[in-house]
């Protein structure tokens, strides 16, 4: 295990029980390490399980299999009482600004939550020195800490939701698509200030989006899931350059280009269908129903994720 | 900022400034309360019935319990007939008693019996000197002129002596009315704060905990809510002694079960919010979690369920009271009052409608204020 990285995720899988027998494969089998200060990108489609793995790392749910090591210390197995200490490493963005604060409290009180919890201070006045110098660092002032949730726009809410999140001074943040309900305006506003508090304190993401020229300006890695499953990983620019899973390069063609002289030099490729149910996942590659290149050993046999060089990790048959 | 039209500036303190008045949470919800009238007025009967349950007692010259048989069921306004030197007036009590009464109104000696005249259906007073005769032969009694057989001129005058009237104990009304209002109030105080911190406890319990420990609990409140809990109430009531107590034992201990199914129907939908799950990752702990995060958004139907099991307590108690194994007798509850009156309900209609009018009184103003309160208390309504 090396000591530069925070988090090791190994075959982590996640499955939730639908009706009576059905089991809905929701994570199946994901390994990635994430070094301290970096960034890891994780895209794919809504309902691909980027969340479900998300929250099965920071341990809301409890994972089928696999194992989640934060900072050199296996977490897969700990009761949530045990642990309370580790959550100090790790701390999580939600997605959604509206749901993710309390609105019947105020901005401090959310903000000190977490210092409470962890008995970090005795008093109010005590949470209030750091509460303050935090919300005057995600760009808010004093006068807001006494304000409901309500009261703020998405950007100053995501913000507040940051502020919680950083005041424990984690190692990790999970930020589960952070800026998808945001104006785009907005948006830049965020990132920004994530990638401020990187530089500042050495914090590393595991950053969850489907908004793919986002991922590549923040993230220094990027996963690329399809239906709980890893199909490609690679160091960011590489991916965007040279996708090598025909699902990647679905996923990049079906970005929409400003430019249309651009647009219309484009290769088509985008993806036909509907992402098949997780409930009885495709054998062999779970992409194969879709894919345009599928051979038929596509539907027997599971690729693995085999690096190709430079660390360009794919599985895919047609790339050994 | 002296024109607001001006161009702001790019400085971050007016772009993130929002413009709205900040307040404390008590001025918010405070705010928000009295900017609803019809909160305001409950608030204000409430008040008012609370002062006159607790302060009115001291301004009578009643108990609740004094009885005057002389005086039974008189109402609050009178028929009179005038003496005959028109200095006062003379009521004829249902006991076929003749009182004088003065001009204002305030019930003074009997008079006394002089002879009875049975082939006339008369009975001869004395009234100060000069004879009146009490005519009973025919429905309504009159008093007149023994002697011309003439009917004194008869007039109507507000009771000055029992204001809202006598029971058929010839016991003050308004006296009984103010311990009846106090009983009451108590029994719904209470018994609703028995009943919402049972409720919540369980229902925030049962509902947070999902799994096996929710459909045990949940069965156990089924169970409890198979038999009628009015039958419950009854039971346990003939278990213990009868009296205020036991009352509100027996309300406290039931009638949570309603409470604690909204509670936990609101915890079952909160927990699975961004905010809970937010929470469990910080680290916070259960108690937190259900005491900072879910009942307080769980308030609003906390609120509505207190404000209506405030009404049906009143009522219990009235029903209690009715079936005989409420309060014991002297004492007074709205709902012996209401009791008390059925049995002259044709002759004597205001002693079953005044007590009455209060219990409706209370729970008008008990539904209001919960309204308000439930809407105040949502920082998501600010104005």
């Amino acid at each position: 295990m090396s000591e530069q990285n925070i988090l090791e995720v190994k075959d982590l899988t996640k499955h939730f029980k639908a009706g009576k027998k059905q089991i809905v494969h929701a994570v199946d089998g994901i390994s990635f390490t994430l070094q301290r200060g970096k960034t890891l990108g994780l895209v794919g489609e809504s309902g691909c399980g980027k969340s479900t793995c998300a929250r099965t790392i920071i341990r809301m749910y409890d994972p089928t299999a696999g194992q989640i090591v934060l900072d050199g210390t296996d977490i897969t197995a700990m009761k949530q009482k045990e642990l309370k200490p580790y959550r100090k490493k790790m701390q999580m963005i939600f997605q959604d600004p509206y749901a993710s604060l309390n609105a019947r409290m105020t901005v401090r009180d959310i903000i000190a939550e977490p210092l409470m919890a962890h008995n970090l201070v005795k008093s109010k006045e005590e949470a209030n020195d750091l509460v303050y110098p935090m919300l005057e660092r995600v760009g808010l002032t004093k006068e807001h800490a006494n304000r409901y949730a309500h009261e703020f726009s998405g950007g100053q809410r995501q913000r507040v939701g940051i502020a919680r999140a950083l005041i424990l001074e984690p190692q990790l943040v999970i930020c589960d698509e952070p800026i998808s309900a945001l104006d785009v305006s907005i948006q830049a506003q965020v990132i920004n200030l994530l990638k401020d508090f990187q530089e500042e304190k050495g914090l590393s993401y595991l950053f969850i989006a489907h908004d793919l020229s986002m991922v590549r300006y923040v993230s220094d890695d990027v996963g690329v899931m399809y239906l709980g499953q890893l199909v490609e990983m690679s160091e960011a620019d590489e991916i965007y350059r040279n996708p090598l899973h025909p699902y990647t390069k679905g996923l990049l063609g079906s970005v929409p280009i400003a430019n249309p002289k651009l647009a219309r030099q484009k290769e088509k490729s985008s993806i036909e269908g509907d992402i098949p149910s997780p409930i009885n996942p495709p054998s062999g590659c779970r992409f194969h129903t879709r894919c345009p290149y599928a051979v038929p050993e596509c539907s027997r046999v599971k690729p693995e994720l085999v690096d190709v060089g430079g660390g360009h990790k794919v599985a895919c048959h047609l790339h050994k | 900022m002296e024109n607001k039209w001006e161009m702001l500036g790019s400085s971050n303190e007016d772009r993130e400034k929002i413009w709205s008045k900040n307040r404390t949470f008590a001025g918010d919800v405070w705010f928000r309360f009295r900017h609803k009238p019809t909160s305001i007025a409950g608030l204000v009967i409430i008040v008012l019935l609370m002062l006159f349950a607790l302060l009115g007692p001291m301004f009578t010259d009643y108990s609740y319990s004094t009885q005057n048989l002389e005086v039974v069921n008189i109402p609050p306004r009178m028929k009179v007939y005038e003496t005959p030197d028109g200095s006062g007036y003379l009521y004829v009590t249902q006991a076929l008693k003749v009182v004088q009464v003065s001009r204002d109104g305030i019930m003074g000696n009997q008079l006394k019996k002089v002879r009875e005249e049975a082939d006339s259906s008369m009975t001869i007073f004395d009234c100060s000197g000069t004879e009146v005769a009490l005519y009973y032969g025919a429905k309504p009694y009159v008093i007149a002129d023994p002697q011309t057989r003439v009917i004194y001129p008869s007039a109507h005058v507000w009771n000055k002596s029992y204001v809202l009237g006598t029971d058929s104990l010839g016991r003050d009304i308004l006296t009984r009315l103010m311990y009846g209002t106090r009983v009451s109030l108590m029994v719904a105080f209470v018994a609703a704060a028995v009943n919402m911190i049972i409720g919540i406890l369980f229902g925030g319990i049962s509902g947070y905990a999902g799994g096996m420990v929710d459909t045990v609990m949940m069965r156990i409140v089924d169970i409890i809510s198979t038999i009628p809990l009015t039958l419950y109430v009854i039971l346990i009531m003939v278990f213990l002694e009868s009296g205020l107590q036991s009352i509100i034992i027996a309300l406290g201990t039931v009638y949570w079960v309603d409470m604690a199914r909204v509670v936990r129907g609101q915890v079952l939908s909160l927990k699975q919010q961004e905010f809970v799950m937010a929470a469990r990752t910080i680290g916070s702990s259960t108690r937190t979690i259900l005491l900072q995060h879910l009942i307080p958004n769980a308030m609003g139907s906390i609120l509505v369920t207190v404000t209506m099991l405030i009404p049906s307590a009143i009522f219990m108690e009235a029903f209690l009271g009715y079936l005989g194994i409420g309060l014991k007798p002297p004492l007074a509850s709205l709902g012996t009052m209401c009791n008390d009156a059925t049995e002259n309900l044709r002759s004597c209609p205001h002693q079953m409608f005044i007590p009455a009018l209060v219990i409706c009184l209370i729970m008008f103003a008990f539904n209001f204020v919960g309204d308000g309160l439930r809407d105040a208390l949502d920082p998501k309504l600010k104005k």
